[in-house]
């Protein structure tokens, strides 16, 4: 007989002799991570919106009059004082009117007894791709509205605000859920191998009198928070993925969740799920045997 | 039978105490040397100290003054794995028997031989030629919790020497058991004495040491005297 075969079997014994314990704790790790990922998963797909939204965010700064070119050079100037920007477009009254009455299509004879000038000139800033923080954003907004002959800067500041907020909040959430996964996984795992060897105390006195190390005492408990570990985390990540599934078919429809691609978690990003999973019931097991084997 | 005095010692004790809180003196300024391969009989009344010795020596507990060496090495420094490789050369047969009372007696047996790594084979053959001896085979599939004291006993017994150990160490062997199966179990504990293994029997029960050719000696108040020199050659 081998190590390996001894630590087997004897693992094995435990599993059938404490399996309503040892399931109570593979739901709840189960639960656990499918808890965490969800956050997660929500969180990454709402960055990923927030970039998509970032891609399309502009500033259009609405003019007094309309600048010359000269004052169009010295604003293009100023705004490039801030920072480097992607686009800088001056828009004229004229092609204000126009683009307005392109949007209003077959209803453009409503316009028909307004003066051609009546809407603002404006210049739309398009913002380098890291300058998308909401922070930088506002203070370039700020700035663009102080600059001479500025009447009003516009970028949906209200949306992106609630947007920044809400992935605030998303954030927190995903922290708290992942301490709930440690506690759990670690104080659950250590729980259920505490009461297995309360329930087994006798016999792994006994092992040790006979002579057992250490080792052919503790393997079989590391390995029994491995599999807790590795199944929980599992099957949390594949009821993460049939939810994930039902709400995609489910929401597949016109509206706005189809505005959005949303995906679900790299594999990469899987396999680290799962290997925290099972280094944290490892460590839970792990704790307990080492307060018993000092005993 | 071994000559009992061969140069190599298996127990040295010197000067060995053992205090229980808050001031129970369960042995004092304890010295002996058994030597290897020797039968040695520790009589005494109950109380007297001996289960406190024979935990010393198999390190269930350690003492409070002087120094236990098995084998040349001092127990009290052995620690992790040494200290697990040395208890599996020491068979021990509790008082208490400490059987695994909801396993079988096979399991109850075999569980010494595991913790050693033997192959399953060699375990199954160990187990059922000891079953025999100690007339236990119709057993072997029994749940170690349903037999009687002196089944128990004897189970205990068998796995103190399933593991060939080098000392063995029995307490109170033949405590429930009737005339035909004390000397069935001083067999068993001769034979392995004979195989080279030190034997060491704590016991009140006279009838087992009364015409022993082995030492005696007498645990009195916690202090070792001598009764009888071994004539054993």
């Amino acid at each position: 007989m081998n190590f390996w075969f001894a630590v087997l079997r004897q693992v094995g014994r435990n599993i059938r002799q404490t399996w309503p314990s040892q399931f109570m704790t593979f739901l709840t790790v189960s639960l656990s991570v499918l808890i965490f990922a969800f956050f997660y998963l929500v969180y990454n797909n709402m960055l990923n919106v927030g970039n998509k939204l970032g891609d399309d965010l502009q500033l259009i700064v609405y003019l007094e009059e309309e600048p010359g070119i000269e004052m169009q050079e010295q604003l293009r100037r100023k705004i490039l004082a801030f920072d480097e920007v992607e686009n800088i477009r001056f828009i004229s009254k004229l092609e204000a009117y126009e683009r307005f009455a392109n949007q209003l299509g077959e209803n453009r004879d409503v316009l028909n007894d307004m003066p051609r000038d009546f809407l603002p000139a404006s210049i739309e800033v398009v913002p380098m791709k890291d300058l998308r923080s909401l922070s930088q954003v506002k203070l370039f907004s700020d700035y663009l509205s102080k600059l001479p002959g500025t009447l009003k800067v516009q970028y949906g500041q209200d949306w992106i605000e609630r947007f920044y907020y809400f992935t605030r909040l998303l954030s927190i959430i995903v922290l708290l859920s992942g301490g709930l996964l440690i506690l759990t996984s670690v104080f659950m795992v250590s729980y259920t191998i505490r009461l297995t060897i309360l329930g087994r105390q006798a016999e792994l006195e006994l092992l040790k009198l006979v002579g057992a190390t250490n080792n052919y005492i503790r393997t079989p408990f590391l390995i029994e928070g491995i599999l807790q570990g590795l199944f929980g985390s599992t099957l949390g990540i594949i009821s993460l993925f049939s939810l994930f599934q039902w709400i995609k078919i489910k929401f597949s429809g016109p509206g706005i969740l189809s505005l959005f691609e949303f995906s679900f978690f790299q594999p990469q990003t899987i396999f680290t799920i799962l290997v925290i999973s099972i280094v944290l019931c490892a460590v839970g097991s792990y704790s307990s045997m080492q307060k018993f084997l000092r005993m | 039978m071994k000559d009992d005095n061969r140069n190599g010692t298996m127990i040295e004790m010197i000067k060995v105490s053992k205090t229980y809180p808050p001031d129970v003196y369960a042995l004092r300024d304890v010295s002996v040397s058994i030597a290897d391969a020797e039968m040695f009989f520790l009589t005494g009344m109950s109380g007297a100290g001996k289960t406190t010795l024979l935990k010393l020596l198999c390190s269930m507990e350690y003492p409070s003054n002087g120094l236990i060496e098995i084998g040349g090495r001092d127990i009290q420094k052995m620690r992790g794995k040494k200290l697990a490789k040395m208890r599996q050369k020491i068979g021990v047969a509790y008082q208490d028997f400490k059987l695994l009372l909801d396993r079988t007696v096979a399991e109850n047996v075999a569980i010494s031989m595991e913790v050693s790594y033997k192959k399953p084979q060699l375990i199954n053959k160990r187990v059922k030629d000891l079953l025999e001896i100690l007339a236990l085979t119709d057993k072997h599939n029994a749940i170690t919790g349903e037999l009687s004291r002196g089944e128990q006993q004897r189970v205990a017994l068998a796995r103190a020497v399933a593991n060939s150990p080098t000392l063995i160490l029995v307490d109170e062997p033949t405590g429930n058991l009737d005339a035909t199966t004390t000397a069935r179990v001083m067999q068993l504990l001769t034979k392995c004495n004979n195989s080279g293994a030190t034997v060491v029997i704590a016991t009140h029960d006279h009838s087992i040491y009364r015409d022993t050719p082995h030492r005696i000696m007498e645990l009195r108040n916690g202090k070792l005297h001598l009764v009888r020199e071994g004539s054993a050659q």
